[in-house]
């Protein structure tokens, strides 16, 4: 009967993907039994990157204050901030670990959100911005790690710098543009700064454009993971300090070849030890564009395995809408607006109406729910119809 | 006993797996309940529980899935709010409100779903028998008794 992952999957590709959508609703199973599903962290991975995201931004703020983005202070700035401000360096601790928590957060959302086809019909705007989200955060943690303007961050720039360079025709244009001029100077680290900054700022922009079409968007997690979910970032920025991995500062006869590893941030550039930079940097290209393709061309079901899944745009009868707006209300992807009346209704509710329920076709996901919040009988699913349910009703009342 | 009793369950097709539960629209192991398959629970419309139980449906159930995880985000909370109404109205009009049901599973909760199923057709069985079916048609009190529009033509 249920077809979400028994139907009959046509190919290769789509019985992975069932497989998938089971697993990770296996998974929840398992987390449902430590807690109640309100309060299933997985529920809540957006919310929860979110949680973290404001962390990031007000620990941000303190360590700006202490920063000095210029060759030969940024290393002692940060140094200074960790050893002599009461409690710097903690809070470095939580801007990086809140840093970890984010990236992870975000991928976990990005994963159950694909294999759980939340990503289908006019769901593409939340993924395309998450896409981009995903993109600035990875680009401002790598910017992060420069700042700091270590050995490491030495290293990492000069790598940058290879992977852009090996762009063909802008590549000598963006690496000016990256550092500055022709070599790292005091203006480099501005620059740095300002992309640590600016698109953090974006991040905003974009997180705007994830929330719009949804009515009520779980911004926030339960109040006991964001007590949790702070207080172990606090706990471990206590517990393993930031500064166990002791880098030198960079200086301009270093050259380093080799430093600590971090696995949220910095996989694309562990890869360059296995491939040319041309490479990587195609790879990271093509792992956006196919990111930004998936609401299109991922096809896990085709619209008959779909079955009542897939019963149309939901339609306004016009001659029932009485204007009260109920529909406008529940519909969890702002698709339905109320418009002035052209005129009145059919029915004797309808007669008086001043307002029109109009569904926006480009936002329906064609779940129902306005169905189901209209008593005026004035909304269908095309393929669905109320008849149709009336009648299985009654021959289950009559059998 | 629980042969006789007539009981309709409204479910979403994101939550329980029903493959291996039904044949036929209906549960294999509560052969008196009857499942009819909706794209979300909060496309059902109370009115329609309601109008099941006046044509002699013994007991309804809207099953979503798991509170937190509705692929609309809020479908099965919307649908839980709707049946808090519905069962007050329906409390007005001496009808047990235990003969409407929502419940929340997920897609491997097949088990737990079934139990509770049984346990929901057990507590209707207890029930003194509900009063026949009224003439099929629409809902009596799709508005309160008094109100002038109703918008019946």
């Amino acid at each position: 009967m249920s077809t979400v992952a028994t139907g009959q999957a046509s190919g290769r590709y789509a019985r992975l993907m069932t497989s998938l959508l089971r697993g990770t609703l296996r998974l929840d199973v398992l987390v449902n039994k430590l807690y109640p599903t309100d309060f299933n962290p997985l529920y809540y991975t957006g919310g929860l990157s979110n949680l973290f995201l404001f962390t990031l931004v007000l620990s941000g703020i303190f360590l700006f204050f202490y920063y000095d983005a210029s060759l030969g202070e940024s290393f002692a700035s940060v140094q200074y901030l960790t050893d002599r401000v009461p409690y710097g360096g903690i809070v470095r601790g939580v801007h990086r670990y809140a840093a970890d928590g984010f990236i992870v957060g975000i991928l976990l959302h990005l994963l159950r959100n694909w294999f759980t086809d939340r990503h289908l019909f006019a769901r593409d705007n939340p993924w395309i911005s998450g896409m981009f989200l995903l993109l600035f955060a990875g680009f401002i943690g790598f910017t992060g790690y420069q700042l700091v303007w270590d050995e490491r961050a030495q290293l990492l720039t000069s790598m940058f710098v290879a992977m852009l360079r090996s762009i063909p025709a802008a590549g000598a244009a963006l690496t000016r543009l990256f550092i500055g001029g022709v070599g790292i100077s005091d203006g480099t680290l501005v620059r740095i700064l300002f992309l640590h900054i600016g698109p953090a700022t974006a991040l905003y922009v974009f997180l705007w454009w994830h929330y719009v079409r949804q009515r009520h968007p779980k911004i926030w997690p339960p109040g006991v993971w964001v007590l949790f979910c702070v207080g172990l970032v606090f706990l471990l920025a206590g517990a393993v300090p930031v500064t166990r991995e002791t880098i030198p500062a960079a200086t301009p006869a270093a050259s380093p070849t080799r430093f600590p590893m971090d696995v949220f941030f910095l996989i694309p550039f562990w890869l360059l030890n296995f491939l040319p930079a041309g490479v990587v940097v195609l790879l990271l290209v093509a792992l956006f564009v196919g990111g930004l393709a998936i609401p299109y061309a991922s096809r896990r079901e085709t619209p008959v395995e779909m079955g009542v899944r897939h019963s149309g745009v939901a339609q306004v009868i016009d001659g029932n809408c009485t204007g009260c707006e109920l529909c406008y209300y529940d519909c969890p992807y702002n698709a339905i607006v109320m418009v002035p009346s052209p005129g009145p209704g059919l029915s004797k509710a309808a007669a008086n109406r001043s307002l029109l329920a109009v569904v926006i076709e480009s936002r329906c996901v064609e779940c129902g729910i306005c169905i189901g919040a209209c008593p005026f009988e004035a909304l269908e699913l095309p393929k669905f119809l109320e008849r149709d349910v009336l009648r299985q009703v009654g021959e289950a009342v009559q059998a | 006993m629980t042969q006789t009793l007539k009981v309709v369950g409204f479910i979403c097709d994101w939550s329980v797996d029903l493959a291996p539960l039904s044949d036929g629209g209906r549960l294999r192991e509560v052969p008196g309940v009857r499942v009819i398959r909706v794209p979300c629970s909060g496309f059902v419309r109370p009115n329609w529980l309601e109008d099941a139980l006046n044509r002699g449906a013994d007991g309804v159930f809207v099953t979503g899935c798991p509170y937190g995880d509705c692929l609309n985000r809020e479908g099965n909370f919307l649908m839980r709010d709707r049946i808090d109404q519905l069962r007050r109205r329906l409390q007005r009009r001496k009808v047990d409100p235990a003969r409407i049901g929502m419940l929340a599973f997920g897609l491997h909760d097949g088990a737990s779903f079934l139990a509770e199923v049984k346990a929901f057709v057990d507590r209707i069985a207890a029930l003194p028998p509900a009063p026949p079916a009224r003439a099929a048609g629409r809902a009596a009190v799709t508005q309160p008794a008094q109100a002038s529009e109703g918008e019946r033509p």
